[in-house]
């Protein structure tokens, strides 16, 4: 039983997380095709279409792809549909690509295939190259806990369903004094050479990366230090002229099509997490083209640096989001991977994180009415919900590597481990076994 | 200063329980001739009890599902300006997921309300003062329904009202109240409009609610929206009502608690299992919580309900975090801010207005199980007709039923759904010192046997639905 399992031995590398958006035109002619192709793909069994195995993608945390419609724009201009390609994934990228342009190669052909410009004779540097080519940066990512792999989640995962079934297989023999409880199971714990990386905490991303971020840190609060008498400057006409675009914006004040909001609740609500995409036009002008790009830096800025561990300002459900600037930007995309229901993320969205979502979201054409780019807009509840389901499209493929985990777990499965060896107070090893 | 509540307008369920008129049936039907039914309804309306009235010896109310109020001739432009989760009704497969109604519970098993049955159109609540009260109106009322061109689908008797449901615990006590009725505790108030529409919600908004043009009631019959003053509130004064007919196993649960409090001897230990009972519901038998009272029943705290969970038991080490109460009401316990007043704020967002009775005959907890008597009374079917009131589905009722109830995640949780209404075998855990108390199957206790959303209307729209044309 034990040889069987999978060895604990193969180092543990620690990694960051990255945003990897890819996305090309589809022609109108082979629109249903894709369409029909992603439908397979996602359906859980049978047909023949391949299908991206995100298990065998190493440090895939999740997936999505994506069909964003036909659109014209405000001026009348048309926007051709594209198919988007998203993963949440650990560093490096290099590795990441290189496996999706092996292992996932059939479906990767398949679906790309439908869009223009595909290779003809695909091989490996091929669609690598294709990928790069069509790469897309995203403007703003959030990540629940930076540097928390998918391997790390997955194998403190196994740790506590094994401590768990341990304590009930000993129920009737265990002490019944904490710290012999927590002997016992950490005597446990070093008898499985399956679990013997559990006695090492769990590593960080390269030293690398880490002084990089410092440095973007660094300068970053530095410069914007230095702008701040500029931005002081500005504050008065700045607000001027947001209250004159707030006052004259027209919100939508549409209730969400009955077979639209249909179509997003048959693909939600299967596991303890759910997907969100929603794609908008941004208000046009250089004023609300100028803010977003400010607002989405400063949200990348919170969340590479303020947001680092488990909260989004209070919202403690989200395992990754992301802003991409699309088209000239004319449009923008939002995607996120949640726990709970679509009803409970937008309740915390307005209970919790308002301003937020009212600094990025009010340059979107049709959103609720906001006031000095921070109040009203999200907290006007029935408005707010019918915009963010009108915007919402239906996420035709998603993978997620924990289903069955939410962020709460994840985190309270990395303080088992944490609190696991070392030396620990009386009170701090009865707070440790209430995580079990 | 809250808005007023227009008493005289809303139906008297959304004000009181009908406590005085302990016994009542439900009755729902079809409405096979939309005229004939528009005229049952004229001369009905006026004679549903409003919130004003009081001691009476009997009361009628009225509510009406999506399909009965299309049936009654509303047309689809008005009727979509009701909420999505009212139109779309229980049964499509996201709403099964959101509900839980899966397994056993799984609309097809449903009495009534499923995809089999008949459609639910109409909902006839009859409450009376006296046993032979309630059988001479509900003959008369049950006449009247079919002149009126309805069919009758079922009756459903409820038990004489009295405090304890039928596992044996105090039940009700844990109420919201509505700021637009005057007195009330601060902690359990919540805003006139998170239960009647046409008033400011808890985000000092008007919920969406259906509204007519002012050319389709020439005669004034409705209301002016508060927002629209060109427009006619068809929803004001009005609340959904939401209706879940729950099967209790009781004997199932007793003999699940008995079985896990046995001695060597085969002999129970019922101070254990009143102890293992209580740590599942969160309150002892009395209704007194473990919040306040964790070692042992305390009876004089049987409608205690001014307490928290997160000062005195942020881990659940009285009150599992799992426990029935603590899921259906986890007062200041969650996110925000556990403890403060934010996370009241929040969790009085996601209350119901409970106004369900229990049917069947009692269990008998004397009776040996195995034992032909017990044989007897676990062949009777018992429950709760679960009814709720709010005035917005998804965040009230669904959101409850989804994020608190089902989901096996909630509070931190890995995968135990609520101990005493989970669907299938499910797993529940005890915190205790040094380490978690564990049980990896209970059985299931409780199963759907029926349910529909249903709209309870204002007086005023009722007069309304009753003179649609066509």
């Amino acid at each position: 039983m034990r040889a069987t399992r999978r060895p604990g031995q193969a180092r543990e590398r620690g990694a960051h997380q990255l945003a990897f958006t890819v996305r090309r035109t589809v022609s109108r002619d082979r629109l249903p095709q894709l369409r029909q192709l992603l439908a397979e793909m996602a359906a859980p069994r049978g047909g023949t279409a391949p299908r991206i195995p995100f298990d065998q993608l190493t440090g895939v945390h999740f997936a999505r792809l994506l069909l964003l419609d036909e659109v014209v724009d405000r001026e009348g201009r048309t926007i051709d549909a594209s198919l988007v390609y998203m993963s949440e994934v650990d560093a490096p990228l290099e590795r990441h690509l290189a496996e999706l342009c092996t292992l996932a190669a059939p479906a990767l052909d398949a679906a790309f295939g439908l869009c223009t410009d595909y290779p003809e004779a695909p091989d490996a540097p091929r669609r690598r190259r294709f990928l790069c080519d069509n790469r897309v940066r995203a403007q703003a990512v959030y990540v629940n806990a930076l540097g928390r792999t998918r391997e790390q989640i997955l194998r403190e995962d196994r740790l506590h369903r094994a401590i768990e079934e341990f304590l009930d297989r000993e129920r009737n023999r265990l002490p019944a004094e904490a710290p012999r409880v927590r002997a016992a199971i950490q005597r446990f714990v070093e008898s499985d050479a399956a679990l013997a990386w559990a006695r090492r905490r769990a590593p960080a991303p390269s030293l690398r990366h880490r002084v990089a971020e410092a440095v973007h840190l660094v300068s970053w609060t530095v410069a914007l230090l230095l702008l701040a008498p500029l931005a002081l400057a500005l504050l008065v006409p700045f607000v001027l002229v947001l209250r004159l675009h707030e006052r004259r914006d027209e919100p939508e004040l549409l209730r969400p099509d009955p077979d639209h909001a249909r179509a997003l609740g048959e693909i939600e609500d299967f596991g303890a997490q759910n997907q969100f995409s929603a794609v908008g036009f941004i208000k046009p002008g250089p004023f609300r083209r100028g803010l977003i790009a400010v607002v989405l830096f400063l949200i990348d800025f919170a969340a590479r640096h303020v947001y680092v561990r488990g909260s989004l300002a209070g919202v403690k459900t989200i395992h990754f989001a992301r802003w991409v600037v699309l088209d000239d930007r004319r449009r923008a995309i939002f995607t996120s991977n949640y726990d709970g229901s679509l009803e409970n993320y937008m309740d915390d969205f307005i209970d919790k994180v308002a301003f937020g979502l009212n600094a990025s979201f009010s340059n979107g054409v049709g959103y609720p009415r906001t006031r000095f780019l921070f109040f009203s807009g999200a907290r006007r509840e029935d408005e707010f919900k019918d915009h963010l389901r009108r915007r919402q499209i239906p996420t035709q493929v998603w993978y997620s590597a924990y289903q069955h985990l939410t962020l709460h777990n994840i985190e309270n499965n990395a303080l088992i481990r944490s609190g696991l060896f070392g030396t620990l107070s009386e009170p701090e090893v009865a707070a440790w076994l209430r995580r079990l | 200063m809250p808005e007023a509540l227009e008493r005289e307008d809303v139906q008297g369920l959304v004000v009181r329980g009908y406590g005085r008129l302990p016994f009542a049936r439900y009755v729902v039907g079809e409405i096979v001739d939309g005229a004939a039914a528009r005229s049952w309804l004229g001369s009905l309306a006026g004679e549903v009890a409003h919130g004003g009235e009081q001691d009476a010896d009997a009361a009628v109310q009225v509510a009406f599902t999506a399909a009965g109020l299309r049936a009654l001739g509303l047309p689809a432009e008005w009727l979509a300006g009701f909420s999505e989760q009212f139109l779309e009704g229980m049964l499509t497969a996201h709403r099964r997921r959101v509900l839980g109604d899966r397994e056993d519970n799984a609309p097809e098993h449903w009495d009534w309300g499923g995809p089999q049955s008949a459609p639910i159109h109409v909902l006839l609540l009859v409450y009376a003062a006296g046993e032979t009260t309630l059988a001479a109106l509900l003959r008369r009322h049950e006449e009247r329904l079919r002149a009126g061109g309805i069919r009758l689908l079922r009756a459903m008797e409820t038990a004489p009202l009295d405090e304890r449901e039928h596992f044996g615990f105090r039940d009700g006590i844990s109420q919201p109240r509505l700021a637009g009725i005057g007195t009330a505790s601060a902690a359990d108030t919540v805003k006139t409009g998170e239960i009647v529409l046409g008033y400011r919600n808890a985000y000092r908004r008007f919920t969406p609610r259906p509204r007519v043009p002012a050319t389709a009631d020439p005669s004034g019959v409705l209301a002016a929206d508060v927002e629209r003053p060109d427009l006619r509130d068809l929803g004001r004064n009005g609340t959904y009502l939401v209706f879940r007919q729950l099967e209790q196993d009781v004997e199932a649960f007793w003999r699940y608690s008995a079985d896990r409090a046995r001695r060597a001897d085969g002999t129970v230990d019922e101070a254990a299992r009143a102890r293992f009972e209580a740590k599942v519901v969160g309150r002892w038998h009395s209704g007194a919580p473990l919040a306040l009272a964790p070692d042992a029943d305390r009876p004089e705290l049987g409608t205690a309900n001014d307490f928290g969970y997160h000062h005195a038991d942020a881990h659940g080490l009285r009150c599992p975090l799992g426990a029935h109460v603590r899921r259906a009401n986890p007062r200041d316990s969650l996110d925000p801010a556990p403890g403060t007043r934010r996370s009241i704020a929040v969790n009085n967002r996601h209350r119901l207005l409970r106004r369900g009775r229990k049917y069947g005959p009692p269990a008998s907890r004397d009776i040996d199980p195995g034992t032909p008597a017990a044989q007897a009374w676990s062949d009777e079917s018992r429950g709760l007709h679960f009814i709720c009131l709010v005035a917005n589905i998804a965040r009230q009722f669904e959101f409850l039923q989804h994020t608190w109830i089902s989901n096996p995640h909630f509070n931190g949780l890995y995968d135990e759904p609520d101990p005493l209404l989970a669907a299938g075998s499910h797993p529940f855990s005890i915190p205790a010192e040094p380490v978690r108390e564990r049980y990896a199957a209970l059985p299931q206790f409780v199963s759907g046997r029926g349910g529909a959303y249903f709209f309870l209307p204002g007086i005023r729209a009722l007069r309304f639905l009753a003179t649609l044309p066509r």
